[in-house]
């Protein structure tokens, strides 16, 4: 066992409402500078839709993850040892820039200095990149909130093995639907960008397992963002160097949550450490598409085990951290009540962002004049949803639907006994044989139910204490560097070698 | 310069004595170019005549100091041009020029320093420079007094000697067989491997009867080398210690032997007289493949990279049908 410490989070879909106060938040801190434009380290997608870059879970067109090769090995769909030296001058797989958007912004002055004129003046889009006017042709949410479905939310990947009838059903206006998927890096335990970068660049931290790329030692090759499934590597076309979200670490380290999470206004977002074992990493990313979810699970350790506590202790983990993974929020949605998911963990990355999937809205059709609900339960059955399951299958759970049902009826299951609690209209033996067959004792469905709805900031949020002190002096001498280092200026990154 | 270069040299040159690295193989070759470079400015001789003549100037820097060190600087800079009891080459036969020209302080002076004496119009001057077919006599480098009397002690001992080692390779005036020829002709095309080593001629020159782009373009084309060089003699002198910029740092460690010499004279010879292989045409030749193999190249990558405008968002908008077109 080689246990490490990891600050994972868990977004909990069913409480997004879309307004996208995350990804202002990470725009202002950390985008903002020329060549970050279109970067958006996080970003809210309408779902069903294409997402950005557009249609990035499909790996057929942009080459991510990882995929097993006939011997059973991990191998970089985008690229390896034979693949490098002929695409040497033009990596393949790359989103152009269409498929982001090209960054703009508007003609401001024009509304001031416009000689008069019979109409108002407008303020044209123009390019952030050539200076140029453009003909805006699409955006980072282009598709937000269904926009132009006919072109996006028809062309979701996730969409694969649904029915025609089922497709058809989720654009007909009795039944539309949609969700949201706030998306940051997933810091995964696998991550397919430091396995491409050739300068070795990208790193995974030891202390906290965020994934990192050195600006100093970046050489533009743009690997990583072939690499990533998830598209979450940008490459800053003004500095020649790729970025990606940081998890805020700068904020992290000094106990504070990162800004996208600290600004959420649904506040759908937990963070806090799993323990997990690095020893196995390899073994559970090559496991069968089904027993994926099962195996990262089964990873993750138990911070309570006194065990594994002795092996934490081996590997210099501070007790501080082992403290803050017994409290971690994440650690009850994904371990404990087995409700929050990994996104297309199929990749084979091993994302530490986990998803808790969506309920969809009440179900309900119309007739003439009269609206009728589709079942006589106060909320619908979860196989009947309007968000078919085998969509939230390909999204969360590797195209199979057991581990999405599990965690669709444990939510259903407490929203009932919060309905017997609070207005006490159902009967209360119905509710009892709905946990059980949940999976679902009440004292969990009230854990459940006061962790998702009544949560505090720091119930939401176990910072572990990140000892970055001591974590330096692993690296250097504080002593000595300061004896070393004299006057000077910290150099910021630079174009080139 | 040239004093740096004077300074370091022999600091690499012990250096030399227990191992060589090969950046020490590159400073020689550049000093070479360098010594060339200043032997140009100070003697201010024609280019051509240089590129014939400076070679026993700069055929090697001193290196080792020891008790070798005239025969080998003799070797390496006067052979090309000179023997002593073997006949004349481009300069006279050294043997016995202390009683040819018995004032000492002459001979001496003009070791150091050739174009000054034969700008003086010194008559003996003259004289051998006519008989030289008016090629002067370059300057020899790191030439001080001390080094020319040492030289002209060695070419009186020499002369004393029946045969001497700097006799010069002697070529019988016989005619050369066909096996000769057919052997040279391995050698230049580089079937048959030099055997200490060295590159073969066709890397970089050709000769009459190679296809275009057949041989290299670096040197001069030697179908007529037999006829520039004025015969035998001067020939194998020259592949003995072939001295020009290029091929001194390649020969000088791996000098031909006198078997493969005598091939390659027999070759040249045979194919003098002849049309030289680097003509008008082979230039076009060179410069079409060069043209046709860019657009080869051009087309390979476009498949290489066939998938470089590939595009994810724009089909998906170009496959919805546009509204109101029935």
């Amino acid at each position: 066992m080689d246990v490490r410490s990891q600050v994972s989070m868990v977004f909990h879909l069913d409480k997004c409402i879309g307004c996208h106060t995350c990804s202002v938040a990470c725009k202002n801190v950390w985008t903002d500078r020329k060549g970050t434009g279109y970067m958006w380290w996080n970003n809210v997608e309408t779902k069903p839709g294409t997402g950005y870059p557009t249609q990035w879970e499909n790996q057929d067109k942009y080459q991510g993850g990882w995929e097993k090769n006939d011997d059973g090995e991990l191998k970089i769909k985008s690229t390896g040892k034979a693949e490098v030296v002929p695409n040497i001058f033009h990596n393949p797989h790359m989103p152009s820039m269409d498929d982001y958007y090209e960054p703009w912004t508007y003609d401001y002055q024009h509304l001031f200095n416009a000689p008069e004129g019979a109409d108002q003046p407008t303020a044209l889009p123009i390019s952030k990149i050539t200076g140029e006017v453009i003909d805006v042709k699409s955006g980072p949410n282009w598709d937000d909130d269904l926009g132009g479905s006919q072109i996006y939310a028809e062309n979701d990947p996730n969409l694969e093995g649904l029915t025609e009838q089922q497709r058809m059903q989720l654009s007909s206006v009795e039944r539309l639907v949609l969700f949201y998927l706030p998306r940051i890096c997933n810091h995964c335990l696998n991550p397919c960008c430091v396995a491409s970068c050739p300068s070795g660049a990208l790193y995974k931290r030891g202390e906290d397992g965020i994934v990192l790329i050195d600006q100093k030692r970046c050489r533009a090759w743009r690997s990583c963002v072939a690499a990533c499934p998830y598209k979450k590597t940008y490459f800053n076309w003004f500095w020649g160097k790729s970025e990606k979200c940081i998890l805020c670490f700068p904020r992290l380290e000094t106990g504070q949550a990162p800004a996208c999470f600290h600004s959420c206004v649904g506040r759908i977002r937990y963070l806090g450490v799993l323990l997990y074992d690095a020893e196995r990493i390899e073994e559970i990313a090559k496991l069968p598409d089904d027993e994926l979810v099962e195996g990262m699970r089964s990873i993750i350790l138990d911070p309570f085990d006194p065990k594994v506590i002795a092996e934490a202790e081996r590997n210099d983990i501070p007790e501080g951290v082992i403290d803050a993974a017994q409290r971690s929020p994440v650690y009850q949605f994904v371990m404990k009540w087995k409700i929050a998911l990994p996104p297309h963990i199929e990749y084979r990355t091993l994302p530490m962002l986990f998803y808790v999937p969506p309920m969809s809205p009440v179900l309900a059709s119309r007739e003439e004049d009269t609206i009728h609900h589709a079942t006589d339960n106060l909320f619908h059955e979860i196989d009947n949803a309007r968000v078919p399951m085998k969509y939230l299958a390909n999204l969360l759970g590797a195209g199979h639907e057991g581990v999405v049902r599990y965690a669709l009826a444990k939510q259903m299951a407490v929203r009932w006994h919060r309905r017997a609690e609070t207005v006490g209209d159902v009967d209360r033996e119905m509710v009892d044989r709905m946990l059980f067959e949940a999976d679902c004792s009440v004292e969990e469905a009230e854990a459940i139910y006061k962790l998702t709805s009544l949560c505090t900031f720091d119930d939401r949020f176990v910072i572990p204490p990140m000892y970055r002190e001591q974590a330096i002096e692993m690296i250097k001498d504080p002593h000595e560097y300061r004896r070393d280092a004299g006057f000077g200026f910290v150099g910021g990154p630079r174009r080139g070698l | 310069m040239k004093l740096d270069l004077m300074i370091l040299l022999p600091i690499f040159g012990s250096a030399r004595l227990s191992f060589r690295p090969s950046w020490l193989d590159f400073l020689e070759t550049k000093a070479t170019s360098l010594g060339m470079f200043v032997v140009s400015r100070l003697t201010r001789i024609k280019r051509p005549l240089l590129l014939f003549f400076a070679l026993s100037y700069v055929a090697a820097l001193p290196l080792v100091t020891s008790a070798q060190d005239t025969p080998d600087y003799f070797r390496q800079n006067c052979l090309s041009c000179h023997t002593i009891g073997g006949g004349r080459l481009t300069g006279p036969d050294l043997k016995d020029i202390t009683e040819r020209q018995p004032d000492r302080e002459w001979l001496i002076k003009f070791i150091m320093n050739p174009t000054a004496v034969l700008a003086s119009s010194d008559p003996y001057a003259k004289k051998i420079f006519e008989e030289s077919r008016r090629v002067p006599m370059p300057m020899a480098p790191q030439m001080t007094r001390e080094r020319a009397e040492k030289l002209l002690e060695l070419i009186e001992t020499e002369s004393k000697l029946d045969e001497s080692q700097f006799r010069g390779l002697q070529i019988s005036t016989e005619p050369f067989t066909e096996e000769d020829r057919e052997r040279g002709s391995e050698i230049f095309l580089g079937v048959r491997p030099l055997e200490a080593g060295g590159a073969s001629c066709i890397s970089c020159h050709s000769i009459h009867g190679l296809a275009p782009l057949g041989g290299g373009q670096l040197g001069p084309d030697l179908t007529n080398i037999c006829e520039r060089l004025e015969g035998r003699a001067t020939l194998s002198a020259w592949l003995m210690a072939p001295a020009t910029e290029t091929m001194l740092p390649i020969f000088k460690k791996h000098p031909l032997s006198s078997n493969e010499i005598h091939s390659l004279v027999a070759y040249f010879e045979s194919t003098a007289g002849q049309q030289a292989a680097s003509t008008a045409g082979n230039r076009v030749a060179f410069l079409l493949s060069g043209l046709i193999g860019a657009v080869a190249i051009i087309f390979l990558f476009d498949v290489i990279w066939k998938r470089r405008f590939h595009a994810v968002r724009r089909p998906l908008v170009e496959s919805l049908p546009k509204r109101g077109k029935a």
